[in-house]
């Protein structure tokens, strides 16, 4: 009889060729792209790039965070066989939810509100439990933070012995996800040409960590923080005139903020999809919507993370295009 | 968990809800979802540990329009008595 010997391929990023689904996660020698925008454009002659987060494998910016906070975990020994709980407008859970079924535990996601129902669905099916929550849950103490309340309330109840929080607000892994993988590929990618970096506030992880390692390598590059109006329908971002500021948040790092409203961020959004063939979400609207109103220099590369794709957002999109795009009898 | 008695009789019309050991908000949480599915007029009987949930439980049943009937203090122990929808 023949015995037939199959060697496992290795994996091989030169072939796009992976052992699981988290070689596809995004650092210096395997960036998510950045592309110019061509016909939005935002800051007159200055070259603006879009860092197209939405290309890493579950689907956000978010994955970087959610790669480094679970790896800090279990260099620190805390995972422990527990489950993890997290507060996220869908992104990082989402990452999250993955990653830990993979690591073999499960996520309870606490959700704020106005956190779209694709979201919502997509972590289920990914075996998460979806707690959704009312901002105002503790109109006492967290006027606007219910989920990240709650999350916290979840880890310290029953001992602790449960769940564990990865606490994007406040562990500095999301930081250092940044610092270590978006800051050094936008360095890599725009050949240290890079002047200005755009994010969006959120638990500020991205503008922090990516702004410090840019800061480093030349202390001239500008950093801008984008923060939406108070009551905004931009998931991801957050006003921190109404939402608690964030414990990773380091004013020094931010030369300016721009607020932008919804209806531009929406405006700017269809404009991307219907002239950059670019199907971003609404954040990603809202920083190019402030990327107008900086002061770039013809020829300044300007670099903003596009945190995620709209395929998340249909059922926004849909109230905004009303009738438009059917037939007009 | 220590029993507690109180004014509102155990009918099919009281619902418990024993959140002992969980920190707020999590009893607001719950004791909201549970309400939610309440008839008008139902009642809730939520136990519990948190001090936290001697402001909470009150402020919630307020921004909702809930009533908050009785509460009673034993030891770490706290019993609300929540009656769905206001009591006017």
């Amino acid at each position: 009889m023949t015995t037939i010997t199959r060697t496992q391929l290795d994996s091989d990023r030169s072939l796009r060729r992976y052992d699981d689904v988290r070689g596809l996660l995004p650092d210096v020698a395997n960036p998510s792209p950045i592309v110019r925008l061509n016909h939005v454009d935002p800051a007159g002659r200055a070259e603006t790039y879009l860092k197209l987060e939405w290309l890493n494998p579950f689907g956000s910016v978010k994955d970087r965070t959610a790669a480094y906070l679970l790896a800090g975990l279990a260099e620190r020994g805390e995972l422990d066989g527990k489950e993890i709980v997290e507060a996220s407008s869908g992104n990082t859970a989402i990452a999250l939810a993955a990653l830990a079924a993979l690591a073999g535990t499960r996520l309870t996601a606490t959700i704020p509100d106005g956190v779209p129902d694709e979201k919502k669905i997509i972590l289920r099916m990914l075996g998460a439990e979806v707690w959704e929550t009312p901002d105002d849950l503790c109109p006492i103490d967290h006027p606007k933070d219910g989920a990240i309340a709650l999350a916290r309330s979840l880890a310290a109840s029953e001992g602790g012995n449960r769940f564990v929080a990865t606490d994007q607000y406040e562990n500095l892994d999301n930081i250092r996800a940044h610092y270590e993988t978006t800051g050094p590929e936008v360095w890599a990618q725009t050949e240290g040409r890079v002047a200005w970096f755009i994010a969006g506030y959120g638990t500020t992880g991205a503008l922090v960590g990516t702004g410090r390692y840019l800061k480093e390598r030349n202390p001239d590059v500008r950093v801008v923080g984008v923060e939406p109006e108070p009551g905004h329908r931009l998931p991801g971002l957050k006003s921190f005139k109404e939402a608690k500021v964030p414990g990773l948040w380091d004013p020094s790092l931010v030369d300016e903020s721009v607020v932008v409203g919804d209806e531009g961020a929406y405006r700017v959004t269809k404009d991307l999809w219907r002239r950059e063939a670019l199907m971003v979400g609404p954040s990603t609207g809202a920083v190019v919507h402030a990327a107008a109103r900086i002061d770039a220099a013809p020829g300044d590369v300007i670099v903003a993370i596009s945190a995620d794709s709209g395929m998340k957002y249909t059922s926004y999109f849909g109230e905004l295009l009303g009738d438009e795009g059917t037939p007009a009898i | 968990m220590t029993e507690i008695t109180t004014d509102i009789p155990r009918t099919a019309e009281v619902t418990d809800l024993d959140c002992s050991g969980l920190l707020c908000p999590l009893p607001v949480y719950k004791a909201a979802l549970v309400l939610n599915k309440l008839e008008e007029g139902a009642v809730l009987r939520l136990v519990t540990t948190d001090p936290g949930a001697l402001r909470d439980i009150p402020a919630m049943a307020r921004q909702r329009g809930d009533t908050l009937v009785e509460l009673i203090e034993e030891g770490a122990t706290q019993v609300f008595v929540l009656r769905k929808g206001s009591s006017e």
